[in-house]
């Protein structure tokens, strides 16, 4: 009895983790398309900043700014954006182990680096790797706030301004699709400026003459910025989204997982029991026989 | 929504008045059509109808007022505080891309006047300081007189 009795203990922890992990999947589903919405949300803005940038552009205006200036790099600043929970596949360990790869490559350099990090398993996972945090942050879940995210982005840009780090590295899980997630290192400073993109670019072509108040470099001024913390914020919501859909994943395919084990343990339970219960009867037929002679 | 009917230059004989629109990095937080607009620019107000020649702008802190198209709500007035940012005039629209936009109804007077006092109390020394105490003032400025008008 003892076999049968310990694998059905066992089924029915496994089917409490499926219960687990099946709830964990359907909290993660309504999240992401929460955080998806927010991300698309706020296309608008970036495509809008982008488009009146493509304005400046052609007005003649040359665009020269400080913070599109590509300058010798010797003290870089990385961003690491992970998530505070873990269950989600390989979405932190990715992120970690690309950040460690561009942590390599400015040590190989002799650049030093000034390393930030979001989210309680990338502060663990680097400070186990004894790296020196300038700063952390456990705030970020799934719903970036864009002015914290503006606060973050303004040091950045003070440091920038001041000289004292001439560029700034993201790491972070890019979403493209549901399918595909990928850690990519995204160079926000110094500035590109943005490529133009199909609609967007019909609509330059076939836009009026603006003028400008005060005037374009004046505009630039204060678009560059602008445009710097979208695409920080941009780099916000996709981790947030690509956590989501990680998770997601990760619990699909535990649940899964999960169903297989218990169709496994049942069919051992099962047997296990049959065996016991022919063990039994023989027991009995042997003792009738014995009692017959 | 599409971009196609914000960014068409060529004006729509059958549509009347403006298509106003104000978009923050976190959502595009209205969409509607409007008689005119009236702007908070850098320095000063600016009034915007139909047909106003196309320009790009830089914001102040204010307060945006929207008049509503006649065909909608003859006569409503939309307050919105905005926090800096741009505005881009078309022939028919007018996009507001701010940081921060707060419908002026919805600001906490009495927590505006607070945060005004505490601002203008701040002392500031060196000319840095000085400038942004002088931006940070004229914002909560603004921001105290949207309120008052909203009530």
């Amino acid at each position: 009895m003892a076999k049968a009795r310990a694998l059905d203990r066992r089924r029915r922890s496994v089917k409490n983790i499926r219960k687990i992990t099946r709830t964990m999947e359907l909290i993660a589903t309504a999240r992401f398309k929460k955080a998806m919405d927010r991300s698309v949300a706020a296309r608008d803005y970036t495509s809008r900043l982008t488009k009146i940038l493509h304005n400046i552009a052609r007005s003649g205006a040359g665009i020269v700014h400080p913070l599109l200036d590509v300058r010798p790099t010797k003290r870089a600043a990385v961003l690491v954006l992970t998530g505070n929970r873990g269950l989600c596949g390989g979405y932190n360990s990715n992120t970690i182990r690309q950040s460690m790869g561009v942590l390599g490559q400015w040590r190989s350099e002799g650049v030093s680096s000034h390393v930030a990090v979001s989210g309680k398993r990338g502060i663990s996972a680097l400070k186990f790797r004894g790296i020196n945090m300038a700063e952390h942050y456990t705030t970020f879940d799934d719903k970036p706030d864009f002015e914290a995210v503006q606060q973050i982005g303004a040091g950045y840009l003070a440091a920038y301004a001041a000289g004292e780090i001439d560029r700034l590295d993201v790491v972070y899980t890019q979403f493209h699709s549901i399918a595909r997630q990928s850690a990519e290192t995204e160079t926000l400073l110094p500035l590109k400026p943005p490529e133009p993109v199909g609609e967007l670019a019909q609509a330059t072509r076939a836009s009026q003459e603006y003028e400008f108040f005060p005037f374009a470099e004046s505009i630039l001024e204060e678009i560059l910025p602008a445009s710097f913390l979208s695409r920080l914020f941009k780099c916000f919501l996709d981790a947030a989204v690509s956590e989501q859909v990680a998770r997601m994943v990760a619990m699909k395919a535990a649940t899964e997982n999960a169903g297989g084990l218990i169709k496994d343990l049942s069919r051992r339970y099962n047997r296990a029991r049959q065996s016991q219960i022919t063990g039994e009867i023989m027991e009995i037929l042997g003792g009738v026989e014995a009692l017959k002679s | 929504m599409s971009d196609s009917k914000t960014t068409g230059s060529q004006p729509d004989g059958s549509a009347t008045g403006l298509r106003c629109i104000i978009v923050t990095p976190e959502s595009t937080v209205l969409d509607v059509r409007a008689q005119f607009v009236a702007l908070p620019l850098f320095d000063g107000q600016r009034g915007v109808g139909r047909g106003h020649a196309p320009f790009i702008g830089r914001l102040g802190s204010g307060e945006v007022r929207i008049i509503g198209d006649q065909a909608a709500a003859e006569g409503t007035v939309i307050r919105t505080f905005v926090e800096g940012g741009f505005v881009e005039v078309g022939h028919d629209s007018v996009t507001i891309i701010t940081q921060r936009a707060i419908p002026s109804n919805k600001i906490d007077a009495e927590q505006a006047r607070l945060d005004f006092e505490k601002v203008h109390a701040a002392v500031a020394t060196g000319d840095e300081a000085i400038a942004a105490k002088m931006q940070a003032e004229e914002t909560a400025r603004a921001k105290l007189r949207a309120a008052q008008n909203a009530q």
